[in-house]
């Protein structure tokens, strides 16, 4: 080892030293006291379908509250598609600098999350006081989690001009009419992409609703009965088999989210259960698509219509080093000055959970996105009527329900499907 | 009696007993904290209880006999064991083709080797957002050109993602043309260390090319062909992000993985534990195939 002298040795151990210190430097760490006013917040959200609503949290929010407090906000946007909250668990598990933001699924880490009532509370006593739904969701044991922000409706998106011409001036009213009309539709070569896939919101937002609207239930209100296995849930799943081998694509078994946006903008399907993104998109860059394609609430079954909330919340982790300063910005934010352009910027695409909102001009500039607003009085939680926790939660991520019928669509008998159905809830819930 | 002589920093430093920990403890330290570190903490996982956010409760091996009687998780394992078992056999034949004819000589061979490298180095996450565009059923390359080629009107046009079989068809596919590379390149590098003396002496004596390649070529090659399919099982039993982005596991889990599933326990089901149990339970199998390929090469 002549070759190394000594002090080119020192050297590289210096230069070593010196790499490791930079290192820890460089790590991102941001020390903080609780009685020093921070430099920054960071607050984290999955990014919008709608652009306009990003950009208005940046270039209107972000300087104004700097103005106000001298306070900067950092704005971490996560990309769309349900993801956000495995960020949020590896932020409440790594306790990671983020101050606040969406808790999507907060149920899996509500522990992790600040007490935030007063907040909550005070919202919603000044601006009209939420739907009760979403209450079940952010309100646990009697103290809020979250504050209800908006609901990213899912409800049918279809396209006018072939209905019409396959004889249905109005959207089907029921299920059998749905049924009806998606077969002539099939016929006709545009048949319907209903998503039955791993997918996160297009899956549950019809096939909860259509369980429930023939009186099926995945989970009683104890939180504990597994009530899967009835005849309602019998008829709801011998119904999406006919519907899927009459009136819908073969593809949309497998489907992931952004799959039904892409058959319906390719003109492959006539109608799907989805946001309002498709609409968005189609009037952005398809004006002719756009001038027809409508909107339509779910159909009802005998038990009544339903909806499934796709439930967007604000929250504060607990880890937090500044609980004060993140409770201003929520306070803040959440104010009337600050949320209702907020909501307007995005045309309404968060729905608000907050009654205030119920009569907001906003709904009459594009008539077509009315049964987002409108389905909120028939919207449940996914885990309904069992309560939001975690372990509804993993039925969910499991896709459970999900995998009943679309087994039962690809040819598994009815019984086997509720029997497999019923053992992986056994699994969750004991 | 001598005094011992005076302790130098220096001199300490020169001897290679300790130079050589002192090189060998930044890479030590990064392995402990990036692999050790996660690895006995994910151990540790599999004998608790450990919801996100909440303390942990030890349950013993309470998550493993959640397993096995969970049947999603036999139903990953069986397809763990499909995809790698069947996308290993297709690289392997599939690479030793493609390398056979990358060894011989003609006009473009150098961009030719990195052309066919491409599939191997952009990005997974990328070339699978490619291919699932090439599923589509509507306007997917498949279809049309089956269309096309009037193989198929547009309502018996196969749906690649939909349909639980080819489902499981199309995630092979993609791993194989993904994989391949790896394995062509590998072997290629092999088949260069073959000297050309051996196949011109064979020749001389009268031997057809399929007996070079079965007498001479594979029985040189073993060795590498070994280990690249030993590398290219611990990857393809692993993969995750082809899965997770082209069918996520669907439809029905007819393409969920042990990876896969085992991040929805854990990152959907927020069962930290259970999810842990999950992805220890591919270590067992991977070990069983680990130790025998290793024994086969060393008797080779």
């Amino acid at each position: 080892m002549d070759d190394l002298s000594g002090s080119t040795r020192r050297g590289f151990l210096k230069l070593s030293a010196a790499g490791a210190a930079g290192a820890t430097i460089g790590a991102g760490w941001r020390p903080r006291t609780a009685s020093a006013k921070p430099e920054k917040i960071t607050f984290i959200r999955e990014s919008s379908y709608v652009k306009e609503f990003d950009e208005h949290f940046n270039k209107v929010l972000i300087p104004r509250y700097q103005q106000e407090t001298g306070i900067k906000i950092s704005y971490e946007i996560v990309a769309a598609g349900g993801t956000a909250h495995v960020r949020n668990v590896a932020i409440v598990e790594s306790k990671a600098p983020v101050d606040a933001g969406w808790v999507q699924q907060e149920w899996l880490y509500r522990e992790g999350l600040l007490d935030i009532s007063d907040i909550a509370e005070a919202v919603g006593k000044e601006q009209g006081g939420y739907y009760p739904a979403i209450t079940e969701l952010s309100k646990w044991n009697g103290k809020w989690y979250s504050v209800p922000f908006g609901n990213i409706g899912q409800c049918m998106a279809f396209r006018r001009d072939w209905f019409e011409q396959a004889g249905f001036k109005k959207f089907p009213d029921t299920w059998d009419e749905f049924l009806d009309a998606g077969r002539k539709l099939k016929k006709a070569g545009h048949p319907y992409g209903m998503s039955m896939g791993h997918g996160f919101a297009d899956n549950n937002s019809w096939l909860l609703p259509l369980l429930w609207s023939h009186g099926g239930q995945v989970v009683a209100k104890d939180g504990k009965t597994i009530t899967l296995d009835s005849a309602e849930t019998a008829k709801a799943v011998d119904y999406v088999r006919t519907l899927y081998k009459e009136a819908c694509i073969d593809d949309c078994v497998g489907w992931l989210d952004p799959a039904n946006n892409k058959a319906f903008l390719t003109d492959q399907i006539s109608c799907t259960n989805n946001a309002m993104s498709i609409l968005i998109s189609a009037k952005r860059d398809l004006p002719e698509m756009g001038k027809v394609i409508d909107h339509g609430l779910n159909p009802k079954g005998p038990k009544g219509r339903f909806h499934s909330l796709v439930a967007v919340t604000h929250g504060i982790f607990k880890h937090t080093p500044d609980p004060e300063a993140a409770r201003h910005f929520l306070r803040w934010l959440m104010a009337p000055k600050q949320v209702a352009d907020w909501y307007r910027s995005a045309q309404m695409y968060h729905a608000p959970y907050l009654r205030g909102y119920d009569k907001d001009p906003e709904w009459n500039k594009e008539p077509r996105f009315k049964p987002y607003h409108e389905l909120l009085e028939t919207a449940k939680l996914v885990s309904w009527p069992a309560p939001a926790d975690r372990r509804a939660g993993e039925v969910v991520s499991k896709w459970v329900v999900v995998d009943m019928f679309a087994k039962a669509a690809t040819g598994t008998p009815t019984k086997t499907v509720i029997a497999e159905a019923v053992a992986g809830l056994k699994a969750i819930y004991g | 009696m001598l005094a011992p002589p005076p302790f130098r920093l220096r001199e300490w430093l020169e001897r290679e007993s300790v130079f050589s920990w002192l090189l060998l403890t930044p890479p030590l330290l990064f392995l402990i904290a990036f692999l050790g570190y996660p690895f006995c903490y994910g151990f540790y996982l599999t004998f608790v209880s450990r919801p996100i956010a909440q303390p942990a409760t030890f349950v013993g091996l309470g998550n493993f006999e959640k397993l096995w009687n969970d049947p999603i998780f036999w139903k990953a394992v069986r397809n763990t064991i499909e995809f790698t078992g069947i996308a290993t056999v297709l690289k392997l034949a599939g690479g030793l083709g493609m390398a056979l004819v990358l060894h011989q000589n003609f006009r473009m061979k150098g961009i030719t080797r990195a052309v066919l490298l491409l599939p191997f180095i952009v990005p997974t996450v990328l070339s699978t957002v490619a291919w699932q565009w090439i599923f589509d059923p509507g306007m997917g390359l498949f279809n049309r050109s089956l269309i096309n080629m009037g193989l198929v009107t547009k309502a018996q046009a196969p749906s690649w993602l939909g349909n639980p079989t080819l489902a499981m068809v199309s995630v092979i596919l993609v791993n194989t043309w993904r994989g391949l590379p790896f394995f062509g390149i590998t072997i290629l590098a092999g088949l260069q260390t073959i000297p050309v003396e051996l196949h011109e002496t064979a020749t001389i004596d009268g031997a057809t090319t399929w007996g070079r390649f079965r007498h001479i070529t594979l029985p040189l090659l073993m060795p590498v062909i070994l280990i690249v399919t030993t590398f290219s099982i611990i990857i393809t039993f692993f993969d995750f992000q082809l899965v997770y982005v082209l069918t996520g596991g669907g439809p029905a889990n007819a393409t969920h993985l042990m990876a896969t599933y085992a991040y929805s326990i854990s990152m959907g089901g927020g069962q930290l534990g259970l999810g842990s149990a999950a992805a220890l339970a591919m270590v067992p199998v991977l070990g069983g195939v680990l130790i025998l390929m290793s024994s086969y090469v060393r008797r080779t």
